[in-house]
């Protein structure tokens, strides 16, 4: 039987604790080096705290419509934010408790500290107490994530000037805040916090808001944010800070200036490949701090490993996971690659989004740098929430599926939902993809009736003008 | 359904003369091919437009088309009550459902809008089309 194999793993957010569980599921002894929390950025101040807090004003939404649903209410919803944000604390706890317990149950070391590569096998850790303490392996896997912004000219300081991390944690809507960077975060912010009653205006320098989405959802984002009360402002940054007792006086580039308590600075996370030792033992960085790897999740360095956000791919927990899966059966000898052609990923606006594969204008691009004319190679399906049974039923009636296929193949590309549940509903395209089906295969299975999913085989039916519940439009 | 003192143009925005002020919106054709309409992005007082186009979107429980202007000019209004109630354009197109009030630059150009009739025997031959 051969040895056992030690696997260092620096870093416990989703890349790393996965990491851990599959190394261990694989036979390895792993030791998990983390200075925060178990979880990373993602259970503790990323993704669960912030669907936690927001499923709390998809309630407050709904119940604002509820008496021309027929619910008669006494009063208006108020949001306690104190006791939300409690709330949120205790799943949060809960879940890094199910990962201390994963860990137990695999036999998994925990190291609690700072850690720092010292040679290509060791990490030296300096715990919280000042003890250090050297863990040597036989293969390291580097997973120390990304970190909030720090940028010059709008420096953090909890109070007036904050990221994600401390916004999720306030316990007063702000009046007037503005959020700088109209991505994922900050559009969920947007919707966060004017649900709770604040004047939010949201800044993007892109032309568009969620600039790496499809054109249809960034339109119909920018739509239901302004129907939120949102005011988007895009096109323009922010040049200038000027602090005016307790309020924040922000001068656009566009010459505008816009009165705020609060700025939420949503663009500019950068790597954590510094201060852990890559210069000393030679692990190549790219040109934005990233550190460079192939698609076995290798570094330059032998027996060094690097995923998750570090790495700079697609910045997604459930990237990191699949990143750190990889790395570990090659560790293990059961040789893997990474693949990236098939991620889905959810935006948890309101509505939600999710996404996957290709957008329109990233397939026609493709289409016409392969010498086709993309009028013709590129065909696309929509869907409207609207034609949907399910969605009157319920009174989600806001949203759409959109599928871009491949003309000649009939292979789904990409698929963009905007709606309610959108980012549960993207699996049957990321599955479709996965597996290689055609549209007209999906549109050929039978979809239980009334469901939201009947809408992404309306969507496929349209790529041939041939959806049921949709009046002629091809 | 079509009011003999208004001009009409080819997107179905209908337009009202007053001295050197228009005001434009959607036509009853429009209102009723778009169906129940949900919300209306609106432009910002102050932004200046040319005939033709885009200053703003109309979305219905069936679809989202582009509001264009008929006429080049100044916006000086926006009819600020369709944001709580944008249902008022199905109601009532030609009134309270009124989108934007712009300044002209050239009130001629009203001249080179449809007139009624002419916008009447446009809506059949698109209909026949």
């Amino acid at each position: 039987m051969p040895e056992q194999k030690h696997i260092a793993i620096l870093g416990a957010g989703p890349g790393g604790y996965v990491a851990a569980i599959r190394a261990a599921q694989l036979g390895a002894s792993v030791t998990v080096v983390e200075r925060q929390a178990l979880g990373g950025v993602c259970l503790n101040w990323g993704c669960i705290p912030s669907k936690t807090l927001l499923s709390i004003i998809e309630l407050g939404d709904k119940l604002k419509k509820a008496e021309s649903l027929g619910l008669m209410l006494s009063g208006l919803p108020q949001y306690d934010m104190p006791r939300m944000v409690a709330r949120k604390n205790k799943v949060v706890a809960g879940l890094v408790k199910g990962i201390a317990t994963l860990f137990k149950a695999w036999n998994i070391e925990t190291v609690e500290g700072r850690g720092t590569l010292i040679d290509s096998r060791t990490i030296a850790v300096e715990g919280p107490d000042g003890v250090g303490r050297d863990v040597t392996a036989d293969a390291v896997i580097l997973a120390t994530g990304s970190s909030w912004p720090q940028l010059a000219q709008f420096p953090v300081d909890g109070k007036q000037i904050l990221t994600s991390k401390e916004a999720l944690d306030l316990e007063t809507a702000p009046a007037r805040m503005v959020i700088l960077g109209a991505g994922v975060e900050g559009c969920e912010c947007a919707t966060y916090f004017s649900g709770l009653g604040t004047a939010v205006t949201l800044v993007e320098l892109q032309s568009k808001v969620l600039p790496l989405e499809d054109e249809d959802v960034s339109a119909l984002m920018a739509r239901e944010l302004k129907k939120r009360g949102v005011e988007v402002k895009t096109g323009t940054t922010i040049r200038k800070v000027d602090r005016v007792v307790d309020d924040l006086s922000l001068s656009m580039a566009d010459e505008t200036t816009v009165e705020a308590d609060v700025l939420l600075v949503s663009i500019g996370r950068g790597f954590n490949s510094q201060g852990i030792g890559l210069d000393r033992v030679g692990v190549a960085l790219g040109r934005r701090g990233e550190v460079l790897v192939n698609e076995r999740m290798e570094t330059n360095v032998a027996g060094i490993y690097a995923i998750g956000d570090l790495v700079g791919q697609a910045m997604l927990a459930h990237v990191a996971s699949a990143q750190g899966k990889v790395a570990v059966e090659n560790i293990l000898g059961h040789p893997a690659h990474i693949d990236y052609r098939v991620i889905p990923a959810g935006i948890f606006t309101l509505p939600e989004i999710g996404r996957v594969g290709l957008t329109e204008r990233q397939a026609r691009d493709q289409a016409e740098a392969a010498g086709q004319n993309p009028d013709q190679a590129v065909k696309v399906g929509r869907f409207r929430y609207a034609g949907i049974g399910k969605a009157q039923a319920v009174g989600d009636v806001t949203g759409i599926f959109k599928i871009v296929t491949d003309a000649e193949t009939g292979k789904i590309l990409g698929t963009h939902i905007v709606g309610a549940h959108a980012a549960d509903l993207i699996h049957e395209a990321a599955l479709a993809m996965q597996v290689g089906a055609t549209a007209s295969q999906v549109a050929g299975m039978i979809h239980a009736h009334p469901t939201l999913a009947e809408g992404f085989m309306e969507a496929c039916e349209d790529v041939e003008g041939v959806a049921i519940h949709q009046a002629g439009r091809k | 359904m079509i009011p003999a003192d208004l001009r009409y143009h080819k997107e179905h925005e209908w337009v009202r003369l007053s001295g050197k002020q228009a005001t434009v919106g959607i036509s009853h054709f429009a209102q009723d091919a778009l169906g129940d309409i949900v919300f209306l992005d609106l432009p910002k007082v102050g932004t200046s437009v040319k005939t033709g186009q885009q200053i703003g979107e109309v979305e219905s429980t069936k679809t989202t088309s582009t509001i264009y202007t008929p006429v080049s000019g100044t916006i000086v209004q926006i009819n600020a009550d369709l944001k709580d109630q944008p249902e008022v354009v199905n109601a009532d197109p030609y009134g309270k459902g009124w989108i934007v009030v712009i300044d002209l630059a050239d009130p001629k150009e009203v001249d080179e809008l449809m007139t009624a009739a002419q916008y009447d025997a446009f809506l059949a031959s698109q209909k026949k089309g």
